[in-house]
């Protein structure tokens, strides 16, 4: 009887899906992906068109012409990639600098009650200071070039990158300790078996977060003064007024922050291979 | 005190208590006067309700705790910390997720300094008594919970302990899985046999595998209640009339249903 009946359901719904082809195409995430996006253009393109919001909206056509137009033509010596690059290579430099001390020091942090006795005040200080804060002081040590940039990201993303290796071995579950000593481990055991490994989700975890930051801190940095990056063309947009220019930027800085991403998280996927199937990103 | 040598002994606890304290001055009464008796390859079942201490006396066996009175012997030797000699299982499995199957059953043997052959030779051989060969490469994600647990066993086996201890190992698992993996411990147990110390709170469980039951009654701080001989013929079966008759008496005896 019920296998009887779900059997009839099954073929009752793949006839539906024979004759009603037009609701299964409906039902289609990737076909809705399509319309979605497909009116958020023409709803912007309408909008623009019309100037409903006054002259300052730009038509997506307009937008890609000028992306196209940056691309050949040089602005302040470089072009759209330049700039691009520009930013990257700040973010990049800024990044691994803070990682590469933030990360030791948040697993030392966690591991030795003196570590984190004597870091722990002064980075509680310095925590909840948001990083755009710097940006004045940076300037005035490191003038307007690149390290004052560089800086502003070494301080916003080094709290992330701290934070996050700290609590990834404070989180783990003691009990598999216990496991590695009642197998006969010692303390280095430990350490290298169960917090090194345990606390990896979490260090990319911060580092994700820490790329966003950096991205931020990046824009703020190049907004106040800069001679390129992705930044700087936005500053031009807004000083020339062109808003295909200013869009434009916008556009290509969530491209790039978003290849920035994935950079990261197909390094993950290479050193965290337990979390492969788990990750939904 | 007199000191206990008794070569069928493999355990001995004598008089043991503990005492936790929280946040500093609240104090924890959590066992009184146990002792216990564990024979040479025998299979003891430690029964008793929840939060009756029955895990920190395992604990405490497993040298991850230290008595506030009483010892501990292994062997006659006093016990006062972990080692390679008890293999520890959890209710909650604990295994490491960033190793696969192989990397997690061939731990010991590579923590204890075993030449990298050896140690996969040892844990291909526990891999496939607890039933999982063709999962080597496998993460413990990607299995279902009972796998999970063979896992646990064949990791605690490989080290080849003289004692394995399991604290509630198939608390997590649904009634039909934990039937099966109770047939699947015996049959592990009577391929290679060890000092088994079985924590549960489940008296069929108990019933099933073990070869003496030692009952511990409700309510902090635990003490020992009764200890019931096992002594009916394996495999047993829930619907015998031996075994439902030791049933009957164990649940009359303790004033808590199991």
């Amino acid at each position: 009887m019920d296998t009887q009946s779900v059997a009839n359901e099954v073929i009752k719904s793949t006839r539906e899906k024979q004759a009603f082809s037009i609701i299964a195409l409906i039902r289609n995430e990737y076909f809705l992906y399509l319309v979605s996006s497909a009116a958020f253009v023409l709803l912007w393109h309408w909008v623009a068109k019309e100037q409903i919001l006054g002259k300052s909206l730009a038509t997506p056509y307009d937008v890609v012409k000028e992306l196209g137009r940056l691309m050949t033509i040089k602005l302040a010596g470089k072009n759209l990639f330049g700039h691009a690059w520009a930013s990257t290579q700040r973010i990049l430099i800024g990044f691994s600098l803070a990682a590469v001390v933030a990360i030791p020091l948040g697993l030392f942090m966690a591991l030795n009650r003196t570590v984190n006795a004597i870091v722990k005040p002064v980075f509680d200080l310095f925590k909840p200071m948001p990083p755009i804060a710097w940006i004045s002081i940076a300037i005035l040590w490191f003038g307007i070039g690149e390290p004052s940039k560089v800086f502003i990201i070494v301080i916003g993303t080094f709290v992330p990158c701290l934070l996050n290796s700290y609590n990834g071995i404070r989180l783990i579950e003691p009990e598999l300790y216990d496991v590695i000593r009642s197998l006969g481990g010692n303390r280095r055991h430990e350490i290298l078996q169960v917090s090194f490994p345990a606390a990896f989700p979490a260090i990319f975890a911060g580092l994700q977060i820490s790329l966003s930051i950096a991205w931020t801190c990046v824009l703020a940095a190049e907004l106040v003064s800069a001679r390129s990056g992705l930044g700087w063309i936005i500053v031009q947009g807004m000083k020339l007024t062109k808003p295909e220019l200013v869009i434009g930027g916008m556009l290509i800085i969530a491209l790039v922050a978003w290849l920035t991403t994935l950079l990261v998280s197909g390094l993950e996927r290479v050193l965290c291979p337990w979390k492969r199937h788990i990750e939904g990103l | 005190m007199e000191k206990q040598k008794n070569v069928h002994n493999k355990i001995v606890c004598t008089d043991i208590g503990k005492t936790f304290i929280q946040k500093g001055t609240q104090q924890v009464h959590v066992l009184e006067k146990i002792s216990l008796e564990v024979h040479d390859n025998e299979f003891l079942v430690i029964l008793g309700p929840g939060q009756c201490g029955k895990s920190t006396l395992l604990r405490i066996i497993a040298g991850l705790e230290t008595p506030t009175e009483g010892q501990a012997f292994l062997d006659g030797k006093l016990i006062t910390g972990p080692g390679p000699d008890r293999g520890l299982v959890f209710q909650s499995y604990m295994l490491f997720a960033w190793r696969t199957v192989m990397g997690n059953v061939e731990m010991g043997p590579k923590l204890n300094g075993l030449p990298k052959k050896e140690c996969r030779e040892i844990a291909k051989h526990y891999i496939d008594l607890v039933g999982l060969q063709g999962f080597e490469k496998h993460y413990p994600h990607q299995l279902s919970g009972g796998m999970k647990q063979r896992v646990g066993i064949a990791r605690a086996y490989a080290n080849k302990p003289q004692v394995m201890l399991l604290d509630e190992p198939f608390g997590q698992l649904d009634a039909q899985t934990r039937l099966f993996m109770e047939k699947e411990t015996e049959r592990i147990w009577q391929t290679e046999k060890r000092t088994v110390v079985f924590v549960t709170n489940n008296i069929d469980e108990a019933l099933i595998l073990g070869d003496r039951i030692a009952t511990m009654t409700g309510k902090l701080p635990g003490k020992m209640g009764p200890v019931y001989k096992v002594d009916f013929e394996r495999p047993r079966e829930p619907t015998d009339m031996e075994f439902l008759k030791l049933r009957h008496q164990i649940t009359e005896a303790s004033e808590l249903v199991l």
